[in-house]
Formats: C-alpha cells, structure tokens, sequence
C-alpha cells in the first residue's frame, strides 16, 4: 500500500493547487499520487435477471383507481388525453391534499394555505407550526406532511401510505430466481437468487419489492442507465487511494463523498471526465472503508455508508448498512460496479414521501404497495425491541468516470467515523 | 426615437463624411494648430474595442454598458495595433458605431446617471442652457478627445445643442444629440497625433504624447492627472515623463496594457471564434475556450507583472494561471470557483506557453492537431519569422487521412506529405517545432500515444537537436531570435508601425537594454516609455500615400 506522505500532506495548503510534487509520480496525470477518484453519473436500483420474474406489471395509482371504476367511468376516463381529469377525481375520492406554503410554482399549480402569523413566508415550519397550518387549513385531524422540497403540505398516500391500504391492489412482487445483487451475509437460503453467473445466495430484497414496476425495468436498462443521469445535482464521488498495483492491489482506501458541485456535463452531455468537484460540508457523508483489487475489480469491506440522492424534487440521504462496493476498472479510465448492502427502510420512506403524490402518480408507482413491500421483504439489521428488520438488501448500480475532489487529501482524518447513529 | 431626431443626432455628429479617409485633421473641428514640416507624419490609429470600452469606463464610468458590434480589426505584420493605422471606417461601421453611441448617450442622460454624469441643467441665470452644454461639451470632451477642445468647437457644439433642444422641444434630447456626434467623431473614433506648437519638426504635442503613453501601458485613454500632465508641459521634461510612466507602470491598470499586448502579439483574440468537433474533443467548449484565453494572458502577467519577470521564462515556466473549467483539459484538481495558480512539477510534460491548451488547440484543426499550423505560429509570431503560404493546389489526403492504418501518427502521415519536395521545403521550417507539440491534441490535451503508437516528440530548432518539449522550450529560452522578437514586436506596438532599416539602430538599443535589464519586460516597457522616439512622428517622403500598408494574407497551410 502506498503510505507515501498522506499524513504530511494533510495541513494548511492541501488544497490542490499547491500540488508540487504531488502527483509527478502519476505524471501527468493531476490529483494525489496512487490515488484514483471517479464522479457517479447515476445509479440505479439493480436487480432482476430472470425474463419470467415478473407475471405482471405492478399497477401504479391511475391503474388501481381505474380498475375500481364501473366499465363506463373506466372506459371515459383511460385515453391518455384524460389523465389531468382522472387524477381530480382520484385525489377527490381519496381527499388527497395539497398546498402551497407560499406562492410559486411548486410542480404545477396548487392552493396557497392560509397560514398562522407566527409562520415566516419561506421560511421552514416548525412542527408544531405545521400543525397549526394542517388545522387552520382543514386537513385531516393529525395529517399533513411537507413535501416537494419543504415548499408544500401535503396528504397523500405517499405521505400516510397506511391511510390508503386500497392502492396496493394488484401489486406483483418480482419472482424469478435470477438476480444481480451479491450474497451479503454468507448465507443461501430460500429468499435468496442466484445470481446471472450462478453465485448462489444473492440477497436483493428490494428488488423482489420493486423489480416489477415499470420504471425499475426501464432504469435497471443498461442503455438507459448510459444516457440518464441521475443524482446530478450532488454526485456521489468514489476515491480509491494507495494504489500500488492497479491491476491487484491487495491494500486501498476506499471513500464515497458526496459532491458540493453538480455533475458536469460535456458538449455531448455525457459526465465530462477529470472535473473537479468540491465536497459537500457534512463530515457525516465521508464514508471510508479499506479494499483490494483482483484482476482490476475493486471490492471492499463491508461499511455503512451515507449518501446523498439529490434529483429533480428529491433530495434525499439514503443509508445503506454493511455495505460493499464492488466495481470494476474499464480499460476507459472508467469505473462500473455497484454498491451492495441493506438500505434502511427509513431513508428509503424518506424518498418515498419526497416523491410526492403526483410523482408516483406519473411515474406509475404506488407509494403503499412499495411501503408495504419494503416492511415485507425487509431482511437486514433487526431491531431487538421490536423484532422487525429496518434495512433491506439491495443493489445500486453506477457508472462514474474519472474525477477530481478538492479540498480533502485521501486518508485525511475523518470528521465522523463509521460509529455515527444510522437512520 | 423619432425620425427628426435621428436626422439631429447624425447631424450632430459633424464632419463625418470624411471618415472613409482618415486624415490628420480633426473633423470636430480641430485646435487649427500649425501643420508640421513635409517629411513628418502624424499618426492616426482607429481605436480597438478594449480600447474602445476603457475610454467610456474611463469618461462616464464602469456601470455604462457598450452594446454592439465593432468593425473588425486589421492585423498588419501580425499586429492589430499596426493594422490601426491603417484602417477606417466603413459606413456599414459607422451605424455599428452610431448604435453604440445612442446606447452609450441614452444611458449618461438616464435619470439614475444624469447628476452625476451631466451635472448641470437650464434654470436661473442659464435660462436656454447654454452655459450647461459648453461646460458639458469641454468636460467630456477633454476625456474623450483626450485634448481639450478648442472654444471655437465648444461654441460651435453648443449652438448645435440649443438648436437641437429647441427642435426637439427639450434641453437633454438636445445635449444627448450633440454627445452622439461627439462619440461618433474621428477625434473620439481615432487617437490622432498633433504636432507640438513648438520644439523641432516633427514632434507631437503634450496631450498627443499622453494618449501614445497611456494606450502603450494602459491600452485606455490618459487619465486626468496625465492630462493635468500633458497641459502644463510635463511630458516634455524627462524627470516628469519618468514619474509619470512610473506612476503608470504601478498602477493595476499596467496590467491591461501588458495584456492587450500579448493578446495582440499572441492574436489570441481569434480564440473568440475557435471551435472544436464535439464528438472528437467532447471536453472542449466555448467557455473552455474563453477560458484558455485568459489562461495565456493570466500566466503571462503572473511572472512578467507580478513578479517582475524574465520574458524568456514564459517559455518555461509551469506556473499556469487555472481555472475549473480547463482542470478536465489539464487533467488536474483545481479548487475553488475563481483563478489561482497552479505550478506542475519537474518531469510533467506542460512546461511554457507552448504547452498551453490555448494556443495549441487555436493552432490545431477542430478535429486533429496541426503540426505545421503549430510551428508556422511559433515562427510568425514568437520567432518573427516570415512562412510563405502554401500552393493553391497541394493534396493533402495523406495528412487528413487520420484514420490510416499504416501511417498511425501524425508525424508518419507528414513524411509522406514531404515525399513531395515542394512541399518539403516550407514543412522543414515548420513541422519540426510543430511536430514537438504531438503529444497534445488538439484541444491541448496529453496523449502519450496516437492510435497506440508512442509519439515521438524530437526535431531541431536552428539547428539544435532536441527530444521533448521541455528541451525545446529550454532552446527557445535561451534563443536571442525569442528576445529580440519581442523587442521589435513591442515597438512596433507602440508605434503603431512596421518597422525598416531606418528602425535598425533603435532596435539594436532596445535589445542591448533589454538584455542588460535581464529581459524584464516591465523595463523593455519603460524604456519604450521614455524613448524619445516613441513621440516622434514618422518622417516620409512627401510622395508616399496616406495608408499603405498591406493587410495580412488570410490564407494559410492547411495541412
């Protein structure tokens, strides 16, 4: 393992530009010396395998609404052409709810709440203020939650899934016995796929919960993960240090960072290779964990990691316990793997509510039968006073191409340690 | 804005018609000073667009935006600054140049501005104006003219105000006409030399003397203490000439005149207009683009201003100004959303302003690196060399065919261009630099190999062996070709001329002092600042044509 002069590098000055000497040893190219860092343009929910895992689609809220229409009202209300009119009369039986904080456009038009005088225009209530705002405004007794980026209150079957049990009518878990994903805990048993290459024992729980929604075939596309880029706004960032060999290197760092800067982009739109990106001031998202690389695939050991997930109206840390990072250097310069480990199921409801009901709506999820998927499937990390588990296995896919980060040598001390509370 | 008031405003701008021949004299009117002896010939030079822009943050001030487009500039010898005196205006020019100036009038007559920047108006004992628009007309006129303007001017301008006020039924609308005509005029448009009232044929006067000095160090108009200066005689004595260049050099603004003379010396402004294939150098943009460029003229005033430099070193220096946006291009961290200095290590191939992703991908092809554009460059202009353009009928399918699978690198392609023994005889004095800068591409970016075959990066320069760029730029460091070029460059700069035999003996002095400086160019400036040749007007024969220069050829090697 390169040791070189991390320690001495980590005072005043470290920023990059004083990088004499730093990186002749990788001449010419820039950053620190046995020390690769990659930009992740997206990831994805990975998962699936098997063309036969899913006997049906999985019903999003148009279609489950529809389905409980009488024929008439079905037939009027499916041309495309009629989709605004058909979510006013959903969220109508349902009494969903929806307002603006404040004026603005917040992801079309919406009522603007009365508010109470304490409340500050733009300015975030507190929860007892929320309170008073559901009530001054007639939403149901106790309900009401922010959504859309703080900038609205909503009630919804994405914030209160358990109010509306009626939405998860039709739900199809994915069934095949293929999947990708990794064996998380050693173990084979009757949960578990095997994966494309037949490792036995593949945990991806969460693929069983979502796998058969359209958007989680569309996204786990290859092609699509190529073209789309997701996270862009807060990038998440993959640092492998003290690379001696990297073909096989028995002895590195690994650190996932979250960016400060959004992705950038080149002229064709693509993730633009070797831009420098500075680091989101939050020690608690300085994820580090030790790792070695076989034939030019790096794998580490497993450690709990935070990252942001900030996308469109979503801005969302997702947790991600026991985690492994596996992926593989390409001849490109580029880095494709994914990470591998149990996804807290409340960071997972954090996005979940993030999307709002107009979002699931259009994408064709429904916010309750995912909710009532994750408690089901949910396989990792049991909480001993209840005896539920509270993460699920999962797979995130990414692709990242080679990056700068600014601000912090590799190996600095770390602001937080592995030991910080989980969500 | 009504058709009679645009018929007042042209009118106002007096004296125009005789724009399309420049000649010495003032067509706002002029101070009627006496007309120099027959060999010596004032200089007029059609001011630039920075100079343009810093002459009206100078008068009215940062905040007023200029809005338009300008007449291009005119490269003569390689130089904009030489090109200036020999150009005019075209009509089509002169509405660019109008539009600017109602734009520029309509924002100083503004009401947020007007207190501030016209100061007066009609009432009590000044019931029409008149007292107001002379005031008016002789303050900014000074700035603008950069020599005071004469009282039979100010009358004159004044009655056009008051005649234009009464037309238009308001004072301001008046006085914004007559100010039109004062931004559209040759005395505003063309920094014109007057000859001095005394002294000996052929010398220009103190306020001529200031513009020639504030435009070489500062490429913007003389401020009012070198005005203050140049009224009371100042500039004729020596110790006061060398405070006030003193005075200039350390100002912040020395620092745009160092630029706008690399940027000319350098023709970087062509960077405006570079592109790149896209699905080639997808990393390549207009704003990397514009970014290179102020890399070159940041680096630049890094070692020659800030720290007081050697001018050779700019050839081997690896302190590069940098910015996030060329990080990618460079392939480096850089922090932080401002410019800062990034130093690249001993062994790192980017060493000097060659290696510079500006200048290597301005002298590439949008799609492939050139060679011989590269080294035609170096000659031309860091050498001042002259290369001849290439015949109208060369093939180059060999050179473009980047895709061959035999001759994989661009040096294997050109050898078998240069079986062809015409062509071989300009490639020799071009390619050999050229093909030393292989190792980037064309959007300035390294490459160790080309289709997977390791680039040689050797050749000659004056007959020196080298292998690698940093021995190249370590031979043109220690080149007198590269000292001297920027010597006579300079002074052609600052004469707004090319240069002849007669020119010999003062180059020759110039270089001895800029040797002996240890090559500062802060010094080589100074000295250009001080030299009573700098002030002289030029001496012709009576016969020779007003504009003779000829413009640069366009036309380059392709291949």
């Amino acid at each position: 393992m390169l040791k070189k002069s991390a320690a001495a590098l980590t005072g005043a000055g470290l920023v990059c530009l004083a990088a004499v000497g730093l990186h002749a040893a990788d001449a010419p190219t820039g950053g620190w010396p046995g020390t690769r860092t990659f930009v992740v343009s997206g990831l994805f929910v990975g998962g699936g395998g098997d063309p036969n895992g899913c006997p049906a689609q999985s019903p999003g809220n148009f279609d489950v609404y529809l389905a409980s229409l009488p024929a008439d009202q079905r037939a009027e209300l499916s041309p495309p052409g009629k989709r605004r009119e058909l979510q006013k009369q959903m969220w109508q039986h349902f009494g969903f709810r929806r307002m603006a904080l404040w004026p603005g456009d917040f992801g079309g038009r919406a009522e603007v709440a009365k508010l109470p005088p304490d409340v500050k225009l733009h300015q975030k209530p507190s929860p007892a203020q929320l309170r008073a705002i559901a009530e001054l405004n007639g939403f149901p007794k106790g309900k009401g939650s922010l959504a859309y980026q703080d900038q609205t209150l909503a009630y919804s079957s994405c914030t209160n899934p358990y109010d509306f049990p009626e939405l998860a009518k039709g739900y199809v878990p994915y069934q095949g016995k293929i999947s990708t994903g990794m064996n998380l805990d050693g173990k084979a048993g009757a949960s578990n796929f095997s994966s494309p290459d037949g490792e036995k024992g593949v945990d991806n729980q969460l693929w069983r919960a979502i796998g058969c929604y359209k958007q989680s075939q569309e996204m786990n596309d290859p092609a699509f993960q190529e073209k789309v880029m997701l996270s862009a706004r807060s990038p998440t960032l993959v640092e492998v240090s003290g690379i001696d060999d990297p073909r096989n290197d028995p002895d590195v760092t690994v650190r996932v960072l979250t960016g400060a800067d959004p992705l950038v982009r080149d002229g064709a739109g693509k993730p633009l290779a070797r831009a420098s990106y500075s680091l989101d001031s939050d020690p608690s998202l300085v994820n580090v964990a030790h790792g070695r690389i076989v034939d030019g695939v790096l794998t580490t050991d497993p450690f709990d990691l935070r990252f942001v997930f900030r996308e469109q109206i979503i801005d969302n840390v997702r947790v991600v316990r026991g985690a492994v990072v596996r992926a593989r250097f390409k001849p490109d310069g580029n880095l494709d793997g994914g990470i591998y480990g149990y996804t807290t199921l409340s960071s997972y409801y954090d996005m979940v509510e993030h999307m709002t009901q107009d979002g699931a709506d259009n994408v064709g999820l429904s916010c309750v039968a995912v909710r009532q998927a994750l408690d089901r499937y949910a396989d990792g990390y049991r909480d001993r006073a209840t005896g539920k588990y509270t993460a699920i296995s999962s797979e995130w896919r990414f692709h990242a191409v080679p990056a700068f980060v600014t601000g912090i040598p590799p190996q600095a001390p770390l602001g937080a340690g592995t030991a910080r509370a989980m969500r | 804005m009504s058709r009679t008031a645009s018929r007042l405003l042209l009118a106002a701008a007096a004296g125009l018609a005789g724009l399309g021949i420049v000649s010495s004299s003032a067509s706002f009117g002029g101070p009627g000073a006496s007309a120099a002896g027959p060999t010596a010939q004032p200089s007029v030079r059609r001011l630039t667009e920075s100079q343009y822009r810093a002459a009206i943050a100078e008068v009215f001030g940062p905040e007023i935006e200029v809005v338009g487009r300008f007449e291009p500039d005119m490269r003569v010898g390689g130089l904009a600054a030489v090109g200036a005196s020999a150009v005019s205006i075209t009509p089509a020019g002169f509405e660019q140049y109008d539009a600017i100036a109602r734009h520029v009038a309509e924002q100083v007559f503004a009401p947020a501005a007007r207190p501030r920047l016209v100061g007066c108006a009609p009432g009590g004992e000044d019931p029409a104006g008149a007292h107001c628009a002379a005031a008016f007309v002789g303050r900014v006129g000074l700035k603008l003219f950069r020599r005071p303007v004469a009282l039979r001017e100010v009358q004159a301008a004044v009655a056009r105000t008051l005649a234009a006020a009464q037309r238009l039924g308001n004072f301001d609308a008046g006085l914004q006409a007559t100010l039109v005509g004062m931004l559209t005029s040759p005395d505003f448009l063309f920094r014109i030399d007057l000859p001095a009232p005394r002294g000996p044929a052929g010398a220009i006067d103190g306020y001529s003397k200031a513009s020639r000095l504030s435009f070489l160090l500062w490429n913007a108009p003389p401020d009012d203490a070198l005005l203050d200066a140049a009224g009371k005689g100042l500039l004729d004595r020596p110790e006061d000439l060398r405070g006030q260049v003193d005075r200039m050099i350390a100002s912040p603004k020395f620092v745009d005149g160092v630029r706008a003379f690399f940027d000319d010396f350098l023709q970087l402004r062509d960077m405006e207009t570079l592109s790149k294939d896209g699905l080639i150098y997808p990393g390549f943009s207009t704003t990397v683009a514009a970014a290179s460029r102020e890399q070159v003229l940041r680096t630049i005033t890094d070692l020659l201003v800030d720290h007081k430099g050697d001018y050779r070193d700019l050839f081997t220096t690896r302190r590069f100004a940098m910015t996030r946006a060329l990080g990618p291009i460079y392939n480096v961290p850089v922090s932080g959303s401002g410019w800062s200095m990034y130093e690249f290590p001993e062994g790192d191939p980017r060493i000097g302003l060659l290696t510079q992703a500006g200048l290597l991908a301005l002298h590439s092809h949008p799609g492939r690196t050139s060679p011989t554009l590269r080294g035609k460059s170096l000659r031309e202009t860091v050498l001042c060399e002259q290369v001849p353009s290439p015949p109208a009928n060369v093939n180059f399918a060999v050179v473009q065919d980047v895709n061959n699978a035999t001759l994989k690198t661009t040096r294997q392609r050109l050898e078998a261009h240069l079986d062809d023994e015409e062509c071989a005889s300009c490639h020799k004095a071009t390619d050999g630099l050229g093909l030393s800068l292989e190792q980037f591409d064309g959007a300035g970016q390294y490459r160790s190999t080309e289709h997977d075959e390791p680039i040689d990066t050797s050749g000659k320069f004056d007959k020196a062996a080298f292998a690698g760029v940093p021995a190249l730029a370590r031979l043109m460091h220690d080149s007198p070709k590269v000292s001297q070029c920027v010597v006579s460059t300079a002074w052609r700069y600052a004469s707004g001329r090319d240069t002849g035999l007669a020119d010999r003996p003062q180059l020759d002095r110039l270089n001895a002092s800029f040797a002996a400086g240890g090559y500062r160019f802060i010094d080589l400036m100074r000295t250009i600042a001080l030299d009573p040749q700098f002030y002289a007007m030029l001496r012709v024969p009576l016969t020779r044509p007003a504009t003779t220069a000829r413009a640069d050829s366009k036309s380059q090697d392709r291949s």
